[in-house]
């Protein structure tokens, strides 16, 4: 009996919180509709994936390797973020570039997004400021593991 | 023998005794105080042109360059004022106004001596609004060579090393002022057996390997020294390797391997031919325990090893003698010399024991011997005379063949080997690299070589040197010790490991 009027008062208790918030909402909603400032805006939904929130500037997601103006990869592969990766998920080979000025450019520079837990220190320490993690692209679930695997240079 | 007069002299108010004749730099490194120099190294006399060592001298009016000032009795140094540190500081600016700072493309990154006195006497912000000079930034000095003519600082240790030390004298300093730079006399290139020490002797990133060039950078090295097995003389050297992360695709472990320090062997210098040792550690290896019969299944070393046992069980004792061979080389350690003594030739009492080593090269007058193996004083103090076989007798003997190492082929051609080697029964091959032998062998065991093993070498001169593991082993090989010890072991033979030097 008394379980019974336990359950009814938080089954109460809870169509309560649910109400306010309804009925807050919809009164900061009503006060925009009629152009009335108010301290706070109505909670929105946002109907992920079909809408999209948009991303902060600062939001780190998928790396990817700038190129420079003629096209060839900006990276000098000289391995800073290589070295200074937490998570050891970068693999970056050197390879010889014609121009002397170049002299030296990834053959091969992969993240393996099975390890990256995204922290940005290798955006932080490329010195010629070659890889950046804003495409915004966050959907990067694979089924395969070497799905994961995603080589920066053949993109 | 003459004794060393010592001079008594003050460095940083500690009291300093050093040999007379010694320059001030070297009485401060004995004492544990470091002078930051450029051009200075202690093979060649002092040159003085770097200016980055000056020190304050009691009773001098200026600063003066500790390289090439000697020590006297009564001396009163200091390294570390504020003049001097200013003056540090100002050579430093002079250098780097010049210098590219291309250091994420350079190979010397990490072990770059501009590198390291910027981070510990620099630190001052640049001043130069003009754009620095361009040079030539890649041009081919000789065998894997390669001059950038930006990062050079002019100090001319490659100059002096190559007139001095190989006596060749390739390299000069044209031109001058602004315009000064090192160059070879009318392009010809440097050919000489010594010309790697330029890579290490070259503060700077100018002079670099085309062998090491771009593979990986200095800082994810372990650096562990051994001693150089590929002849008798057994130079210092250091191997310097990538064990765990990153890991690459290319197969490449060992890197590089540089020269070591040993004063009584080879002082500060290898040869090119020992440099190039490299590959013995990581190419053509032998990978695994391969057995003609299954070529494809996987065999532990230890049950491969039963089989070995079993086969020279089944020779009855008396007739071992005759029947069971073993062909060593010089290449195998001193402690593994000492095992295989008591095992094959105590405990099994054979009388076939032989020697295949590679054949002697040419020596050229420096380092290089012509016994272009390690150990092959060990072997005679091991109590072995090492003699080569006589293939027909073997053939027509024995039943049970054991083979160290694949140099048989140096001294027969393949096809005298394989017929020889089809009329005896049962033919084990114990071998670090691939080869034409592997397929005639019945079981091919994969081993460790020199860099990947501990024990001792005696050199040329008698020089007894025992060195550690310089490398991590390649996966699934297994050393001369370990077969030799196991094997004893299964025959039932004590032979005493625990005291085998």
């Amino acid at each position: 009996m008394l379980k019974g009027w336990l359950v009814l008062r938080e089954l109460l208790r809870g169509a309560a919180i649910t109400g306010r918030h309804f009925f807050a909402n919809m009164t900061f909603h009503t006060l925009k509709l009629f152009g009335i400032r108010a301290k706070r805006r109505g909670a929105v939904t946002i109907q992920y994936p079909e809408e999209r929130k948009a991303l902060s500037p600062r939001h780190r997601s998928l790396h990817r390797l700038r190129a420079r103006e003629d096209g060839k990869p900006s990276c000098v592969a000289c391995m800073l973020c290589v070295t200074v990766c937490p998570s050891e998920c970068l693999s970056v080979e050197a390879a010889e570039d014609d121009d002397p000025e170049i002299q030296k450019t990834p053959a091969r520079f992969v993240v393996d997004l099975n390890r990256c837990c995204f922290c940005g220190f290798c955006v932080e320490a490329c010195p010629v400021d070659a890889i950046r993690m804003d495409t915004g692209e966050i959907r990067l679930a694979a089924s395969t593991r070497a799905g994961l695997e995603i080589s920066l240079d053949k993109r | 023998m003459s004794e060393v007069k010592m001079v008594g002299l003050t460095i940083d108010g500690r009291t300093v005794r050093a040999a007379e004749g010694t320059n001030v730099l070297q009485a401060a490194e004995q004492a544990g105080i470091s002078i930051p120099h450029f051009c200075y190294h202690p093979a060649f006399e002092a040159e003085g042109n770097c200016r980055l060592c000056l020190v304050e001298i009691e009773g001098l009016p200026k600063l003066d360059s500790a390289c090439s000032t000697v020590v006297r009795e009564g001396m009163i140094v200091r390294t570390s004022t504020a003049p001097v540190l200013e003056a540090r500081k100002d050579v430093l600016e002079f250098l780097l106004a010049e210098h590219p700072l291309d250091c994420p493309i350079c190979d010397k990154a990490g072990e770059c001596k501009l590198q390291d006195y910027y981070d510990r006497h620099g630190l001052f912000p640049g001043w130069f609004l003009e754009a620095k000079e361009k040079r030539q930034k890649k041009i081919s000095i000789g065998k894997g060579l390669l001059l950038d003519r930006e990062r050079c600082i002019l100090c001319t240790r490659c100059v002096r090393y190559l007139r001095k030390v190989t006596g060749t004298g390739e390299l000069g300093v044209f031109e001058r002022g602004v315009r000064a730079e090192v160059g070879t006399y009318d392009d010809a290139p440097i050919d000489n057996n010594y010309s790697g020490n330029l890579v290490d002797i070259c503060p700077v990133g100018a002079i670099t390997d085309t062998d090491f060039r771009f593979k990986t950078r200095a800082w994810f090295l372990e650096k562990r020294p051994t001693v150089c097995p590929r002849c008798s003389r057994g130079c210092a050297v250091i191997v310097e390797s990538v064990s765990g992360y990153p890991l690459e695709e290319g197969e490449r472990r060992v890197f590089r391997i540089r020269a070591g320090e040993n004063p009584a062997v080879n002082g500060y210098w290898i040869c090119d031919f020992g440099r190039a040792g490299r590959r013995d550690i990581d190419e053509g290896r032998q990978e695994r325990v391969i057995k003609s019969a299954s070529p494809e299944s996987e065999l532990s070393w230890q049950k491969a090893l039963a089989d070995v046992m079993a086969r020279i069980r089944s020779v009855p004792g008396p007739e071992r003698a005759a029947k069971v061979a073993v062909i060593l080389n010089s290449r195998m350690t001193r402690e593994e010399l000492t095992l295989a003594k008591r095992l094959f030739a105590e405990g099994l009492s054979l009388d076939k024991i032989f020697f295949a080593d590679p054949k002697p090269g040419a020596a050229d007058g420096f380092l290089l011997t012509e016994e272009r193996v390690p150990n092959a004083r060990g072997v005679l103090q091991a109590g072995f005379s090492p003699r080569l076989p006589d293939l027909d007798a073997l053939a027509a003997s024995v039943e049970v063949l054991l083979v160290f190492g694949s140099h048989l082929l140096d001294h027969f051609s393949e096809e005298a080997v394989s017929r020889a080697l089809a009329k005896i029964p049962s033919k084990f091959l114990f071998s670090a690299h691939t080869g034409p032998l592997d397929r005639l062998a019945e079981i091919v065991f994969p081993l460790a070589v020199s860099a990947e093993k501990s024990g001792t070498y005696i050199n040329i001169d008698g020089l007894r040197q025992s060195f550690g593991r310089a490398a991590e082993p390649a996966p699934g090989v297994v050393s001369e010790h370990e077969i030799l010890g196991c094997l004893a072991a299964g025959l039932g033979l004590n032979v005493g490991e625990h005291d085998v030097r």
